[in-house]
């Protein structure tokens, strides 16, 4: 074996089988996880190192199979063959061995080398099922770990058998039997492949894949020869079989499949319904369904929002406090202000009105991902998103979105097409993320009541629908449909849950408090040097005779391009005070909210847009929310003058 | 053409259906198949209504299949017969 130091594992199997968790697990790693099919959109990476050995450990999106048929599939595909990583861990969720195994032997296809994690085996055992590892290892000619990632069990056997698998190095290929018919083709393709042109596959696979009639291997061969042997091969097993040679190729991998999965499955005792399955009678009732979504997602706001406004004053009240002993400090004026008003209002704001709605949000948001109740959401949307050209899928990146438009803008990547990707990115940006959430609730709900917050809530929701049917009429194309597996209910596990609350509070004390508090400290020298005032005039005419707002909310919406929190804390900062009751009356703070709940998608989202989608469609869409937050954000002005003063 | 085709959308919840084809584009077509809808195979409608995707247990897992879709499947109920017609 050649001196290598850093060795390639990459973690590859179908969608929501745990593979982020392992992930975690084994790196330490952070990893976003949910219990919902299509979590992971892009690769991520981690390291190991222990006594010697340096494993970078390569998280791929979920797939179904190596075919490319999705994005997220072609991304897997060409990485394991492409670069080649030394290992590849196979996460098996136990207790679908066959639906498993289907992407299993694909893999082993891909000639890489494999060790399977047969994971979330405690799930298998309470349904009275055991597997046989060793005979399933054997079938497969490679190391079967049996693991509950969730609990970190196996998970040591897992990575020692991992390291030993590298440390060998060794390279055996095992290949599993297709029907006669087949076989004796795929070998006769594979055989003139071999000779006749260099890929970074293997010729087995690419033959297979030739056979299955696969458009992207197909440009990548060009071989006349090859591609015309390819095509008759395929005519002749249409004749024989009386399926397309595509049918026939994944049917016998699924018979291949099934024969090994019924030959290691042990039953010990008998099957029990599921509480899951009872628990789906009313969670996807055509009735009951929604009705209950509705109540869960009221309780959540009004939890939010309880948590959030006690927090809220007892922080604020209690940082005001060292007031005087900031007061008291031997500095000048100058220095007194910029401590006091720029950095410690900041804090203050920070802490104090951000803190306490993204905590519990976050919270709340985690136990739902964990738990599986997110896809009976998409499935109860699918009508809805039709009406909107979309599908059900696309309802989970918009519930990511109510953490953060950012990751609900990437997440949009489970859309099968172009199209939908952008229709759906879209109406992301408008989702109401925990920043805006925050203004709502600690501006228009504390001050108004929350019956004004969950108004302005129903006003951004209809606004995303007539969105989408304007973009739906709009952009070419039909929808296209919704194929979702059906994640298990999982109780979750707490441990997790806080991890992951914690890693998205983590993301937003890091990057957002510094950002808060510069923003702070920059709108006091503004303000010390008297700056403000012509900004302010500038932007008058807008702001104050078409929105009927103060001018110097003008300088917060400006800041809010930033973060969007930053409205509310620069509001807090120019006035010095966190009562917004005495310097705004109820129109300018149900205006002042509904404006940023849509001006404008922040930097970090516009950013995210122009990556996804480029500059050309990002600016439009910024330059499109932007007009369209004044021109609503006026007209709803000049109605309400008639009910409020 | 084959008038009387039976699809996903005509099997009631609690039936259990036999895959007879697919009649939609290569993509889908490929995708359906890769989740255990191949000719042959034995399905369960769990849920359909028309406020919703149909719902299908195949080879042990659930499947949410838009209705559009579903009317692509084309399938051969299984029925304990027990009236004759």
């Amino acid at each position: 074996m050649e001196d290598k130091k850093e060795f390639v594992v990459a973690l590859a199997g179908n969608a929501n089988v745990g593979k982020s968790v392992i992930f975690n697990q084994l790196t330490g790693g952070n990893q976003i996880i949910g219990n919902w099919p299509g979590k992971t959109v892009e690769k991520a990476e981690g390291f190991i190192e222990q006594e010697g050995v340096r494993i970078r450990v390569v998280d791929l999106p979920g797939i179904y199979s190596l075919s490319t048929y999705s994005e997220e599939e072609i991304v897997s595909r060409e990485f394991i063959a492409k670069e080649k990583p030394d290992l590849v861990i196979n996460v098996v969720d136990a207790v679908n061995l066959e639906r498993n195994l289907f992407f299993t032997l694909q893999l082993i296809e891909l000639e890489v080398p494999l060790v399977i994690a047969l994971n979330q085996y405690d799930i298998l055992e309470r349904k009275g099922l055991s597997i046989n590892g060793k005979k399933l290892s054997e079938l497969l000619g490679v190391p079967v770990i049996k693991t509950v990632a969730v609990h970190n069990k196996g998970l040591t056997e897992l990575f020692e058998t991992v390291r030993n698998a590298l440390l060998k190095g060794e390279k055996k290929v095992s290949h599993l039997r297709y029907g006669k018919e087949v076989e004796s083709r795929i070998k006769e393709l594979a055989e003139i492949i071999s000779k006749k042109v260099k890929t970074y596959y293997p010729p087995r696979f690419v033959a297979i894949k030739l056979l299955e009639n696969d458009p992207l291997i197909k440009k990548e061969i060009k071989d006349e020869e090859i591609l015309k042997k390819a095509d008759k091969f395929r005519k002749e097993l249409k004749e024989i079989h009386g399926e397309e040679a595509e049918t026939v190729i994944i049917s016998e991998r699924y018979a291949i499949a099934s024969r090994i999965a019924e030959s290691v499955i042990e039953r010990k005792s008998t099957l029990k319904k599921s509480i899951g399955d009872w628990f789906d009678k009313i969670a996807l009732d055509k009735v009951w369904g929604y009705v209950f979504f509705i109540l869960v997602t009221i309780g959540i706001f009004y939890a939010v929002f309880k948590f959030g406004s006690f927090f809220s004053d007892l922080l604020s009240n209690w940082l005001e406090s060292f007031k005087p002993v900031f007061m008291r400090m031997p500095l000048t004026p100058f220095w007194n202000k910029i401590l006091w008003d720029g950095v410690m209002e900041g804090v203050i704001a920070g802490i104090g009105i951000v803190l306490p709605y993204i905590a519990p949000f976050y919270l709340i948001l985690a136990f739902l991902e964990d738990s599986g109740y997110l896809a009976r959401i998409a499935f109860l949307t699918d009508n809805v998103m039709h009406k909107l050209g979309l599908h059900g899928k696309a309802f989970m990146p918009l519930i990511e979105g109510f953490g953060c438009n950012v990751p609900a803008v990437l997440g949009t990547r489970i859309m099968e097409r172009d199209r939908d990707r952008f229709i759906a990115a879209i109406l992301a940006t408008l989702v109401p993320c925990s920043a805006r959430t925050v203004i709502i609730l600690g501006l228009v709900a504390a001050f108004l009541g929350p019956v004004y917050a969950l108004i302005i809530y129903v006003l951004d929701f209809i606004l995303i629908l007539i969105t989408g049917r304007i973009l739906n009429k709009f952009m070419k194309g039909t929808p296209s449909g919704l194929i979702m597996e059906m994640p298990r209910y999982r109780k979750p596990v707490m441990k997790i849950i806080l991890k992951q609350t914690w890693i998205r509070l983590k993301d937003f004390v890091y990057f957002a408090f510094p950002i808060i508090i510069v923003a702070n400290v920059v709108m006091e020298i503004f303000s010390i040097f008297n700056w403000i005032k012509p900004v302010a005039n500038f932007l008058k005419p807008v702001m104050t005779n078409f929105l009927g707002l103060p001018p110097l909310a003008g300088i917060t919406f400006l800041f809010g391009i930033l973060r969007k929190e930053l409205t509310l804390v620069m509001l807090s900062t120019l006035y010095h005070t966190t009562n917004f009751a005495k310097v705004l009356t109820p129109r300018q703070i149900f205006i002042f909210g509904f404006v940023t709940m849509i001006y404008i998608p922040c930097v970090a989202t516009i950013a995210a847009l122009k990556r996804e989608f480029g500059w050309k469609r990002a600016t439009a869409v910024t330059v499109g929310e932007f007009i369209g937050a004044i021109v609503l954000g006026g007209i709803l002005n000049q109605i309400l003058k008639l009910f409020m003063p | 053409m084959i008038r009387n085709n039976v699809t996903l959308l005509d099997i009631k919840a609690g039936e259990k259906a036999e895959i007879v084809s697919l009649a939609g584009g290569y993509g889908f077509m490929r995708r359906l198949q890769e989740m255990g809808l191949i000719p042959g195979q034995i399905v369960e409608v769990v849920r359909n209504s028309a406020m919703g995707p149909v719902e299908i247990s195949v080879m042990g897992t659930h499947l949410a299949i838009g209705r559009g879709i579903a009317a692509k499947v084309i399938v051969r109920p299984v029925r304990r017969q027990i009236y004759g017609r």
